[in-house]
């Protein structure tokens, strides 16, 4: 069943303009007559926010627009995902990402513009939050079964504790279970293909690219 | 202030309204956008330097009032810190309106600066800004802007190494690496004749261990010279920044509040932004006590403060504060290009014309957006300062036309910026003075200025250049 105009319109408008409680509202709705709510998620959700990425990036909107929408997102997510599971089907379009600012590193604005950004393209987000230990980073991939691990690190000085997140995960030898990218101002492309990273990304946008690149690859 | 406000807020801390922190910041950008509105703060692209006094006091109103709504959230105890009107004001009445830095022949008085104030220079900080530098180059690059006559202070940047080996905060390497730091500035201002200069923070200690380490009478920071304390964006605080005030405090040493907010940040727009930095300077006087305040304005998505919207909410924040406070700040020129460019000469420009008219003190400059190691120079701390002199006395209205004349001539490189080129190819590594290539364009951007009025006599091009 194809998602009507009425209910398509104002769930974008409302997404896009980061309007949570009109979101929800519409989501419900939408619940209410029966629609399916994985063609929610990937014909009207991923689209509008898809969008909304976009136009941050082109800085056309700034970070409390993209919040908000990633506010009304996660709303809606809640909904669909309910009943998803209550029809006994996966919630999880693309798959799970465990994202976090390596240990030390108290700066956490661009980790969470790229977790926004990959709740909206429809992956599922573990955020670890900011000074996580690279211990902290493995057991939280385990739990999740992640496929993904994102690390951001933007002090010069907190490098080599994302460096040493991927080196336990070889320790222990489950690095190939899962995928490490890195990003952050101190970080680049150069070095994280050096060190044995499985991807960088310089922005938010990337990230997004990347990570479905993984997937794919998958 | 004294410790036992320290102590209240510390109690505060622990005691203050529970929250998420996501949720602290929603509803910070949420309660920005109302404010923006209700005070009917507007951005012109086309005034780059707004001579609106209202417009002024209107932003500094809505930044009082976000700050009395919300305080300080404390990341350590996820609890907000909330202070009342009286509070607040009691404070700002008291604040100290001076503060000398560095002692002996090299001290300066940094001091309050009015709106297009004439009689008051800008107090001139240098130093590698939010750059690394290798431990090879770092002594250089320190001495090069040390040495610079019309520099006041020294700032010591941020070593990544320690004999090569990667310094990690918390670990012993970040304690050596804070007193290595201090020591070689310590040693670059002597070398430039200057023993007595401040020395406004050692960059590398990510903790108050590590800053704490970087405190030696004898070979590293004094009392008379500062240390950073600083402010998560937007709002933020937690205990590890706060026990560097309690050291403070009992060292007698200069509190210096770095605040970072981010144009298209949670402030949004340049109005939001402007109203979350004053409220984040209240920040730094209500809960750090500072002797002065570092904005560093950067980007969200450049890392520089030389686009339009970096150079209003700047003018903006400038005058909302010079017009209702007492605050010592400074102005921390945050540019894109890299040197050897006459691009970063016009960003500085720019910037240093719209912070010395609308009430900064300056300091500069942070090149390449962070991005470069090593990639910044004594000459663009010599030549903001030169533009500040020059622009001493200028009002609102020419600044403005000033700088919309500078963006022009460096506005396309914003999203494809000419990194320039390190230390040691544009200076002379063994006379620590520029080459005749980046001096050259020194020179032509000086003419340039001139053609557009704005004359610096300090060092005028030699006659055989």
């Amino acid at each position: 069943m194809s998602i009507p105009e009425s209910i398509s319109e104002r769930l974008t408008q409302a997404l896009q303009e980061g309007e949570a409680d009109t979101a929800e509202e519409v989501a419900l709705e939408a619940l209410q007559a029966n629609l399916d709510p994985l063609e929610v998620i990937a014909d009207v959700m991923i689209p509008a926010l898809t969008e909304v990425g976009r136009q941050f990036q082109a800085g056309e909107i700034f970070l409390p627009e993209l919040m908000m929408a990633g506010e009304a997102a996660e709303r809606v997510t809640k909904h669909m995902e309910a009943a998803i599971t209550a029809q006994g089907r996966t919630s999880i379009p693309l798959g799970v990402v465990v994202i976090g600012t390596v240990q030390g590193d108290i700066h956490d604005i661009g980790k969470n513009i790229v977790a926004t950004m990959l709740r909206a393209h429809g992956f599922k987000v573990v955020d670890m939050g900011r000074n996580v230990a690279p211990s902290a980073f493995l057991n939280a991939a385990n739990e999740y079964n992640a496929l993904i691990v994102a690390l951001s690190s933007l002090m010069t000085t907190t490098r080599p504790l994302a460096l040493g997140t991927l080196n336990l995960f070889k320790e222990v030898g489950v690095k190939d279970r899962y995928r490490l990218v890195v990003g952050g101002g101190c970080v680049t492309r150069d070095w994280a293909e050096e060190v044995g990273f499985d991807g960088y990304s310089e922005d938010a946008a990337g990230a997004v690219e990347l990570c479905k690149a993984l997937v794919r690859a998958k | 202030m004294h410790t036992n406000w320290l102590v209240e807020i510390t109690k505060r801390a622990q005691s203050g309204p529970y929250m998420k922190e996501s949720d602290f910041d929603l509803k910070v950008i949420k309660r920005i956008k109302e404010l923006v509105k209700e005070k009917g703060i507007k951005y012109d692209p086309n005034v780059l330097c707004p001579a609106d006094d209202d417009m002024a006091d209107r932003v500094w109103e809505a930044g009082l009032q976000l700050f009395l709504e919300f305080g300080a959230y404390c990341q350590t105890t996820e609890r907000c810190i909330r202070f009342t009107r009286a509070e607040v004001l009691d404070i700002l009445a008291e604040v100290r309106n001076e503060i000398t830095l560095g002692v002996g022949k090299d001290a300066v008085v940094m001091r309050h600066r009015g709106v297009e104030d004439a009689a008051n220079r800008a107090i001139m900080h240098s130093g590698p800004t939010g750059l690394p530098c290798t431990e090879r180059w770092h002594p250089l690059i320190l001495q090069s802007c040390a040495q610079e006559p019309l520099v006041d202070c020294l700032g010591a940047g941020s070593v990544s190494t320690y004999f090569g080996e990667k310094i990690i905060p918390g670990t012993p390497l970040e304690i050596l690496g804070a007193r290595r730091d201090a020591s070689v500035a310590r040693e670059a201002v002597r070398m430039a004749g200057r023993p007595g200069m401040h020395i406004n923070d050692v960059a590398v200690p990510l903790t108050c261990a590590g800053k704490m380490a970087a405190c030696d009478p004898q070979a590293g920071l004094r009392p008379s010279d500062g240390i950073l304390v600083s402010q998560m964006v937007e709002l933020k605080t937690d205990f590890d920044q706060l026990s560097r005030v309690a050291h403070l405090y009992n060292t007698g040493g200069v509190t210096v509040d770095l605040m970072t907010p981010l144009i298209g940040g949670l402030g949004g727009a340049a109005p939001g932004t402007a109203v979350v930095s004053v409220a984040d300077h209240l920040l730094g006087v209500v809960l750090y006590d500072a002797d002065y305040h570092m904005f560093s304005l950067t980007h969200l998505h450049y890392v520089n403060n030389t686009d339009p919207l970096g150079l209003w909410v700047n003018a903006m924040v400038g005058q909302a504060l010079a017009r209702n406070t007492r605050i010592v700040t400074l102005n921390d020129v945050y540019v894109i290009s890299g040197p050897g460019t006459k691009e970063l000469l016009y960003e500085c420009a720019a910037q240093a014309i719209i912070g010395t008219v609308c009430g900064f003190n300056m300091q500069g400059a942070g090149t390449t957006g962070g991005f470069k190691a090593d990639h910044t120079t004594g000459l663009e701390a010599r030549f903001i300062a030169e533009v500040s002199r020059a622009a001493l006395g200028l009002k609102r209205q020419d600044a403005s036309a000033l700088a919309a004349e500078l963006l022009t001539r460096y506005q396309a490189t914003l999203s494809s910026p000419n990194r320039g080129k390190p230390f040691a190819e544009v200076y002379d590594i063994e006379t620590v003075q520029p080459k005749a290539e980046w001096l050259d364009m020194y020179y032509d951007v000086k003419d340039d200025l001139a053609r557009l009025g704005l004359v610096m006599k300090y060092a005028p091009r030699p006659a055989s250049a």
